[in-house]
C-alpha cells in the first residue's frame, strides 16, 4: 500500500510538471495580448511595451517558464551582485530588497542622471542618498547599473548611451531622450519554492487570492456534494432494486430531466422564479470580505442548481449498477439460500453496486472544483472556477498555472482516495 | 494677468454673444467657468440665480454604500487605464477641477484660475485650508508635483500625450505656496478640463512613491481601508474633510463605501442590484443599456439617463481599396438609415449622428441636417467609382458589442439595394482591439469627450512628420481640415469657433472617412435609497454629497 501511494505521489509530481508545461504552451499559443487585456485597447504602443517588459513578458518562453518554476532571484542576484531578500512589510506588502555589505537593505531609483539609493532602517523608514559610484562605465562611455527598483524588479538602468529611448508623445510625436531603465527581471521565488508569483491582471500575489477562491469553491462544492451524493446514491439504489417499477421510472426520468437542462438555464430559471418572482432568497452572491458560510441564504440557489444537475447523473449510474448487481447469479443464489431481503440488499448487493458510482463521484469532486465555473459565473460566486476563467481570458499565466496545479492535485488526490475506497468495497483489490 | 480677480476679457465678449442670442446660457456658463470665473459668479453676471441644490429631505448621516465593481490593479493614478479604479480612488484622492454632467468646469482643489489673453499663460490659485488625510497641508507643491509626474516619461501616463503636447516641465512655475503658473508652448483652452481627466488625481508630494495603495494620502472625503484586487475595496469616511455638508459638519454623509468584485458578468450584478444586495453597478467601463433595460420597471431603482458623445464609428481605411475612393465611402455612408439604426441597435436611446465626430451637445456643434437614407444615390456613386455591378466588402465587428452587431445587420440589409454586399465578420471584442487600427472596414467604439476639438485632434490628423497619429484608425488626413482644427483649438469665441466647426463638420461629412449613425445615452441605475447623485457622461462617481436613506 505504501509503495502504491509513493508511486502515486511521483505520478502526481510528473503530472504537475507536464500540465504546467502544457498550460504555458497553450497560453502562449492562444490569441490575445496581456497588455491590451489588462490596460485596455487604447493603450499606447509605448505603455504596452513597458508593461510587457516590466512583467518579464518580453523574455523567451523557456526563460519565463523557468522563472515561474524555480524563480528569478538567483539570476537577478548574479546581475546585482548582492544577496536579495524578500520581506513582507507590516502592511502586508511583499517587497524585495538587496542586502548591502553593511547588512542594510537597499533599493535604488533614478532621478535625472543621479542614482539614488534607498536604505531601509529596521523600523521601516527609508533614507535616500546619492549613489553614483555604482555606475559601471564601459569603453563606449555608456554607464549601466543593475539594481532593484520600488516595484520588485531587478532593473538595468543606463545613461549616456547613444542608444536613444524613444517616447511617443500624443499630439507632438516621438521624442528622444537617453537613459532610463532598459531591462527588467520581475523578482519571484518560483512555484517549487512556494511562490506562484503575482497575478498579471490584478497585481496581487496569486497565493493571496487563490486560497480564498479555493475555500469558496470548496464550501459551495462541499455543501452540494454532501447533499447530492447520499441522496443520489440512496435514490439510485432505491430505483435499481426493482427495475422497471413505477418508482424506478419516476426517479430515472425525473433525475434525467434536470440533468439534461444545462446549468446556466437551470440557474437563470431558478433566479427568475425563486429570487425575482417569489422574492424568497437572493439571486446573486455578494459576500464582500465575508466568508460564504456567513451568508448561507445566498448559497441556496447555487447549491440547488448544482444538486439538480448532479443528482440525475449519479442517480442513473447507481441505478444501472444496482440493476446489474441485482440480476447477477450470486444474488439469485442468496435468494435461493433463503436469506432475508434486507440482508441480500445490504450485505451483498450494495457493496458491489457502489463500485461504479464511487469512480464517478470521485471524478465529480474534480469536476465540482473547476467545473462549477458556469454556476459561479451565473451567480457571481467568487470561486476558483471563475478565477481561472478570468485568468484564462486575460492570459494571466501565473494565476492560471497556480489554479491548474491545484486542480491537478485535486484530480490525482481524489483518484487516490477512490482507489483506497475500492479496497474496502472489494477485498479482491490489492495494491502491491 | 496682474490683478488676480480680473475677469478675462473674453467673458465680456461671451456676454454680448449671449445678449445677441448667439450663445445659449449653458454655453456661456461653460466658457466663463473655463476661463476661471466661478459658476455662481458667471450665473449672476447673466442674471441667473445659480440653482441651489434642493433636497426633498434633510440629508442623513451614516450608512454603508455597496457598489459592484471590478477591483483592479492600481499603482500610480496617472497610469489608470480604466475608469473603474479612478472611481474607487476618487473617494480618497481629488482633482484640481471638476467638470460636471453638463460639461461645465468648476473649481475644486484649485479655487480660481485665469488665462492670459493669448491663452499661453495660466495662473491657478490653490485652495487654502485643505489637509491630506495624513495631516500634511495641501499646497501648490502638490499640484506641481502631480503635474510633473504626468510629464515624467518614466511614469508612462496617458496624460503625457495630452498635457505634454503643450506643457514642458520647465513651463511650470511656482508663484507662492498657493499659486502656480503654467507657461504653455501653444495656446490651449481645455486645461481645466484636462485637470479633471480621470488620471489627474492629485497626490501628496511628500509621501507619494509611485504606489497609491501603500501610502493612500489624498485630500478626499474617505480613507482607503482595504484594497484587495479582484475581491473588495473599502473606503471609510474621514472626520476632517474640507468640504462641509448642509448641516455645517464636514462631509461625507456616508460612513463607508464598499466596492465588491463580482466579476465582469452583468447578470449576477443585476440580480444583486434588484435584490438590494448592492446599491449600484459601476458601469463606467462598460456603459450600455443592459442594466437600464433590466431594472427600468423596478420600483426601488432610480434610472438616471444622460446624453453622451459616446458613439460607434464606422471607419474606412482611406489608404486601402476600395475606401481610397471617396465615392465609395460616400455610398456606404448614404446607406445608413439612421433613425432605424438607432431604434434597432440602441432602442432609440440616443441622438442621430451625421458622419462627423461632433455631437449636438458639444458647445461648438454647428447645426446641420441629418443625412437621409439614399440607396439610389449610393448606387450612382458606386457606378461613378467603377463598380456598376456593386461591390463585396467585409465589415469587422466585435461580437460582445451587441448594438454594433445589430447596427451592422441593419446596414447590411439597407446597403443591399445600393449594391454594397456586406459580409459581417464578427470576432471576440478582444480580438477586434488587437486589430482595430488595421482592418479596412470596421466599427470602433469611441468614448465621450466633453469638447468638440478633442476627438478630431486624436483621430483625424497627422503628426509632425505627416504620418497619421496612432489612433487615426482610418488614416484620413485632410490639409484644410487640419488647419481649421488648429484654428478652432485656439479660438475661444464660441460664435467664431462654431463658424469654423461648420466648415469642419462639412468637410468631414463630405469627404471624411467615417460614418456615425448614432450617439449613445448612458444611465446610472442606483437603489433609490442612494440620494443626491446624478449620472455623469463618463459614469464617474461624484458622491461627496451623496447620502443614504433608511
Amino acid at each position: 500500500m505504501a509503495k502504491f501511494i509513493v508511486r502515486r505521489i511521483i505520478l502526481l509530481v510528473l503530472t504537475m510538471v507536464l500540465v504546467s508545461m502544457a498550460v504555458f504552451l497553450i497560453t502562449e499559443a492562444s490569441p490575445g495580448n496581456v497588455a491590451r487585456n489588462v490596460l485596455g485597447a487604447f493603450v499606447t504602443p509605448e505603455q504596452e511595451a513597458s508593461f510587457l517588459a516590466q512583467m518579464g513578458l518580453d523574455k523567451p518562453v523557456w526563460q519565463r517558464y523557468l522563472h515561474w518554476f524555480i524563480g528569478s532571484d538567483w539570476q537577478a542576484r548574479n546581475k546585482v551582485g548582492m544577496p536579495l531578500r524578500r520581506i513582507v512589510t507590516e502592511k502586508d506588502f511583499v517587497e524585495w530588497w538587496a542586502l548591502r555589505d553593511d547588512d542594510k537593505l537597499v533599493r535604488w531609483k533614478l532621478a535625472g542622471d543621479d542614482l539614488i539609493v534607498m536604505v531601509r532602517n529596521p523600523d521601516g523608514t527609508v533614507v535616500r542618498e546619492k549613489d553614483n559610484d555604482r555606475w559601471v562605465t564601459d569603453d563606449r562611455g555608456v554607464s549601466t547599473f543593475w539594481g532593484l527598483d520600488n516595484e520588485n524588479h531587478a532593473v538595468m538602468w543606463e545613461k549616456g548611451s547613444d542608444r536613444k529611448v524613444w517616447t511617443f508623445i500624443m499630439g507632438s510625436g516621438w521624442k528622444e531622450s537617453s537613459g532610463g531603465p532598459v531591462e527588467y527581471i520581475p523578482l519571484k521565488k518560483g512555484f517549487i519554492r512556494g511562490d506562484p508569483g503575482v497575478s498579471l491582471r490584478t497585481g496581487r500575489p496569486v497565493s493571496k487570492s487563490i486560497f480564498v477562491r479555493l475555500r469558496n469553491s470548496l464550501v459551495l462544492a462541499g455543501i452540494a456534494f454532501v447533499i447530492v451524493m447520499p441522496l443520489a446514491l440512496f435514490l439510485g439504489l432505491l430505483a435499481g432494486l426493482k427495475e422497471g417499477s413505477l418508482r424506478d421510472r419516476a426517479l430515472s426520468v425525473g433525475g434525467m430531466t434536470f440533468s439534461v437542462i444545462p446549468e446556466f438555464a437551470t440557474g437563470i430559471f431558478l433566479i427568475l422564479i425563486v429570487a425575482v418572482w417569489w422574492d424568497l432568497v437572493p439571486g446573486a452572491t455578494v459576500f464582500g470580505e465575508k466568508a460564504p458560510w456567513e451568508r448561507l441564504d445566498m448559497l441556496i440557489l447555487p447549491v440547488l442548481t448544482l444538486t439538480l444537475i448532479e443528482l440525475g447523473y449519479v442517480l442513473r449510474i447507481t441505478r444501472a449498477s444496482m440493476v446489474e448487481v441485482m440480476r447477477s447469479p450470486y444474488i439469485r443464489t442468496a435468494y435461493l439460500k433463503g436469506l432475508p431481503y434486507w440482508r441480500i440488499v445490504f450485505k451483498h448487493a450494495i457493496r458491489n453496486a457502489l463500485m461504479a458510482p464511487i469512480t464517478v463521484i470521485m471524478l465529480h469532486v474534480n469536476w465540482l472544483m473547476g467545473g462549477i465555473v458556469i454556476v459561479e459565473v451565473v451567480f457571481g460566486y467568487p470561486g476558483l472556477g471563475k478565477y481561472l476563467l478570468d485568468s484564462a481570458l486575460n492570459k494571466d499565466i501565473n494565476a492560471l498555472e497556480a489554479g491548474a496545479m491545484i486542480l491537478v492535485i485535486v484530480a490525482v488526490g481524489t483518484q487516490l482516495v477512490a482507489d483506497i475506497i475500492y479496497t474496502f468495497l472489494n477485498p479482491r483489490i490489492r495494491y502491491n | 494677468m496682474k490683478e488676480k480677480t480680473r475677469i478675462h476679457p473674453t467673458i465680456y465678449d461671451l456676454k454680448s454673444a449671449l445678449a445677441n442670442g448667439k450663445l445659449s446660457r449653458r454655453e456661456f456658463l461653460r466658457y466663463a467657468t473655463l476661463l476661471g470665473m466661478s459658476a455662481a459668479a458667471a450665473s449672476q453676471m447673466i442674471g441667473l440665480t445659480w440653482p441651489q441644490k434642493l433636497w426633498a429631505a434633510t440629508p442623513k448621516r451614516g450608512g454603508v454604500l455597496k457598489i459592484s465593481q471590478q477591483v483592479q490593479k492600481i499603482d500610480h493614478p496617472a497610469r489608470y487605464s480604466w475608469l473603474m479604479p479612478s472611481n474607487t480612488m476618487r473617494m480618497v484622492f481629488e482633482y484640481m477641477t471638476l467638470t460636471d454632467r453638463d460639461n461645465i468646469t468648476h473649481p475644486y482643489l484649485c479655487e480660481k484660475w485665469s488665462a492670459s489673453d493669448d491663452l499661453k499663460t495660466w495662473t491657478f490659485n490653490v485652495r487654502k485650508g485643505i489637509k491630506f488625510n495624513n495631516g500634511d497641508t495641501f499646497t501648490a507643491d502638490d499640484c506641481i508635483f502631480t503635474i510633473t509626474e504626468w510629464l515624467n516619461k518614466d511614469v508612462k501616463s496617458s496624460l503625457l500625450g495630452l498635457v505634454g503636447s503643450y506643457l514642458e516641465p520647465t513651463g511650470i512655475e511656482k508663484v507662492n505656496d498657493y499659486q502656480f503658473k503654467l507657461n504653455l508652448k501653444r495656446p490651449e483652452i481645455a486645461i481645466p478640463e484636462h485637470f479633471f481627466q480621470y488620471t489627474a488625481q492629485v497626490v501628496n508630494h511628500r509621501t507619494f512613491e509611485g504606489d497609491m495603495k501603500k501610502k493612500p494620502h489624498g485630500t478626499g472625503p474617505y480613507l482607503l481601508d482595504t484594497y484587495n484586487e479582484g475581491e473588495i475595496a473599502i473606503v471609510k469616511a474621514r472626520k476632517d474633510y474640507w468640504q462641509k455638508g448642509g448641516d455645517g459638519k464636514p462631509l461625507p454623509y456616508m460612513d463607508e463605501i464598499r466596492f465588491i468584485d463580482m466579476g465582469g458578468e452583468l447578470a449576477p450584478q443585476i440580480a444583486a442590484l434588484k435584490s438590494g444586495e448592492i446599491d449600484l453597478i459601476d458601469a463606467s467601463d462598460n456603459p450600455g443599456p443592459q442594466v437600464m433595460m433590466a431594472v427600468k420597471k423596478d420600483a426601488h431603482i432610480n434610472v438616471m439617463p444622460v446624453a453622451t458623445a459616446t458613439t460607434r464609428v464606422m471607419r474606412m481605411r482611406v489608404d486601402m481599396k476600395p475606401w481610397s475612393d471617396n465615392n465609395v465611402r460616400m455610398a456606404l455612408k448614404l446607406c445608413q438609415n439612421r433613425e432605424k439604426i438607432l431604434a434597432l441597435a440602441y432602442q432609440g436611446e440616443g441622438l442621430e449622428g451625421q458622419d462627423f465626430h461632433v455631437y449636438p451637445k458639444h458647445p461648438e456643434y454647428c447645426e446641420m441636417p441629418v443625412p437621409a437614407y439614399a440607396p439610389d444615390k449610393a448606387k450612382a456613386l458606386l457606378a461613378k467609382a467603377g463598380y456598376p455591378k456593386g461591390i463585396d466588402v467585409n465589415l469587422a465587428v466585435g461580437s460582445e458589442w451587441t448594438d454594433i452587431v445589430r447596427y451592422a445587420e441593419v446596414l447590411k440589409q439597407d446597403a443591399l439595394p445600393a449594391g454594397i454586399r456586406i459580409n459581417i465578420q464578427t470576432m471576440p471584442t478582444s480580438q477586434y482591439w488587437e486589430k482595430w487600427t488595421e482592418v479596412d472596414l470596421g466599427v470602433t467604439p469611441w468614448t465621450h469627450r466633453p469638447l468638440g476639438t478633442m476627438v478630431p485632434n486624436l483621430a483625424y490628423i497627422a503628426d509632425d512628420q505627416g504620418k497619421p497619429v496612432p489612433w487615426n484608425e482610418s488614416r484620413w488626413v485632410d490639409k484644410e481640415f487640419t488647419t481649421l482644427l488648429d484654428e478652432a483649438s485656439g479660438t475661444l469665441d464660441v460664435d467664431k469657433r462654431r463658424k469654423i466647426f461648420c466648415k469642419l463638420q462639412k468637410i468631414q461629412s463630405e469627404r471624411g472617412s467615417i460614418g456615425i449613425a448614432y450617439w449613445m445615452n448612458t444611465w446610472m441605475c442606483a437603489n433609490k435609497r442612494l440620494k443626491n447623485v446624478d449620472s455623469h457622461p463618463n459614469l464617474i462617481f461624484l458622491f461627496n454629497e451623496a447620502w443614504l436613506e433608511g
